[in-house]
């Protein structure tokens, strides 16, 4: 990873990855590394209102200015409008901080962006956004 | 069946620290500190847990008596709670098999249906007659079951099915009656669980609804299978009402990329 300059990619073990959270309709720790943890800064470009997860794009813009998309797959929408967000809580353009988890293969979405699974967005003035993580029911161990 | 019991235990765990995600206390809130730099995120801030969303009040019946289940459930942990399955010997090894891949090839995770007795976290609405229960559900996909109560007998060997042929009927006992829900003809493509518990098309459901009062629903469900268990299991499931609560649109094939990165390892 070289996104040095708003991206902090964090391997270890993350106290919160060691066991998996939970609600997605997949095995979390089949698709995501509870271990590799990141942390990335930069806007929103779109927020995806789609089932089963709702995805969040974030345009990260490294020194050179060259801008990298990542994906965060999010909740499902239902579970998220349970929890009082809607498709216009994040807007195009919006700052935000996210915390995440890296897909185990590695691999972009078919549209070239770098796939993670996010835990929690939070703003620029420090309010909170999506907090939680898809996942299920399992534990990652 | 140590492992099993632990990891159990570890997914209980796991369900207590994220309490706050799942339907049973309504919006949830959060005061998760961000660890940043270290190795982790650090630990979620402990939630109060208090449930205001589940009415209390005594237990709706139908014209004729019998209990009226009908309603907006959520299953809380339920969805998660199954005890010790006691799987034979080929059964356990595809158990374990399945928990070395970390569930990659969980029916769910490809918007398959869930089946019986397994369930998704999300809701299910009852709607009740006199000769039919139906149970909607959420998701993980939108499917259906159909409890027949109009006295009609098993279908003639329709094959395996995916939910199974649902017979209900009455008996006294419990508070207020409890209806009994007997399913047959499952195929053994899903699993009892996303932790990958197998069973065969020979798996026999015996589901015990009751309704104490009016938040809750009890249902004790027996599993029997005779080609994948050693014995008859039997645990119980509690739901939550949400009365001002409805499903909602969940269409699992829209999006779900999910399918082509589970890698498992």
């Amino acid at each position: 990873m070289t996104f040095k300059f708003r991206v902090a990619l964090i391997t270890g073990c993350a106290l919160f990855g060691a066991v998996a959270p939970i609600l997605a309709h997949h095995s979390f720790a089949a698709e995501y590394d509870s271990t590799k943890t990141v942390t990335v800064k930069g806007t929103v470009s779109k927020l995806s209102w789609v089932n089963p997860h709702a995805y969040v794009y974030v345009d990260v813009k490294d020194a050179s200015g060259k801008v990298t998309t990542w994906a965060f797959e999010s909740l499902s929408p239902n579970a998220l409008s349970r929890q009082g967000w809607n498709r216009n809580s994040l807007k195009p353009g919006e700052e935000v901080t996210v915390e995440g988890y890296m897909a185990k293969d590695g691999r972009p979405l078919a549209d070239g962006s770098i796939h993670a699974n996010s835990r929690a967005i939070t703003r620029s003035d420090g309010r909170k956004v999506f907090v939680g993580s898809s996942a299920d029911e399992v534990p990652s161990k | 069946m140590k492992k099993r019991h632990l990891s159990s235990l570890l997914a209980a765990a796991a369900i207590a620290a994220l309490l706050p995600l799942l339907p049973v206390a309504g919006v949830a809130q959060s005061d998760a500190k961000t660890g940043k730099g270290g190795k982790g995120f650090g630990k979620q801030g402990k939630t109060e847990q208090k449930d205001t969303l589940t009415p209390s009040g005594p237990a709706p019946k139908m014209s004729d008596g019998k209990p009226d289940f009908s309603g907006v459930w959520t299953p809380g942990l339920s969805f998660t709670q199954m005890g010790q399955v006691p799987l034979q010997p080929w059964a356990e090894e595809v158990y374990k098999q399945r928990r070395a891949t970390l569930s990659k090839d969980d029916p769910e995770g490809h918007c398959l249906p869930a089946g019986v007795p397994r369930i998704s976290p999300f809701l299910q609405k009852f709607v009740q007659t006199p000769t039919l229960l139906v149970i909607l559900d959420e998701g993980n996909i939108h499917s259906y079951r159909q409890v027949f109560l109009d006295g009609r007998k098993h279908l003639d060997d329709p094959g395996p099915l995916w939910m199974g042929d649902s017979i209900g009927s009455w008996s006294g006992e419990g508070d207020g009656g409890t209806l009994v829900v007997d399913t047959k003809f499952l195929n053994d493509k899903t699993w009892l669980n996303g932790q990958g518990l197998p069973h065969s098309d020979q798996l026999h459901v015996i589901e015990r609804f009751t309704r104490p009062d009016l938040g809750h629903l009890n249902i004790e469900i027996t599993m029997d299978d005779p080609k994948a268990f050693t014995m008859p299991h039997t645990f119980t499931r509690t739901y939550l009402l949400r009365p001002t609560w409805e499903i909602q649109e969940y269409v699992c094939n829209e999006f779900n990329v999910d399918a082509d990165h589970l890698v498992g390892k």
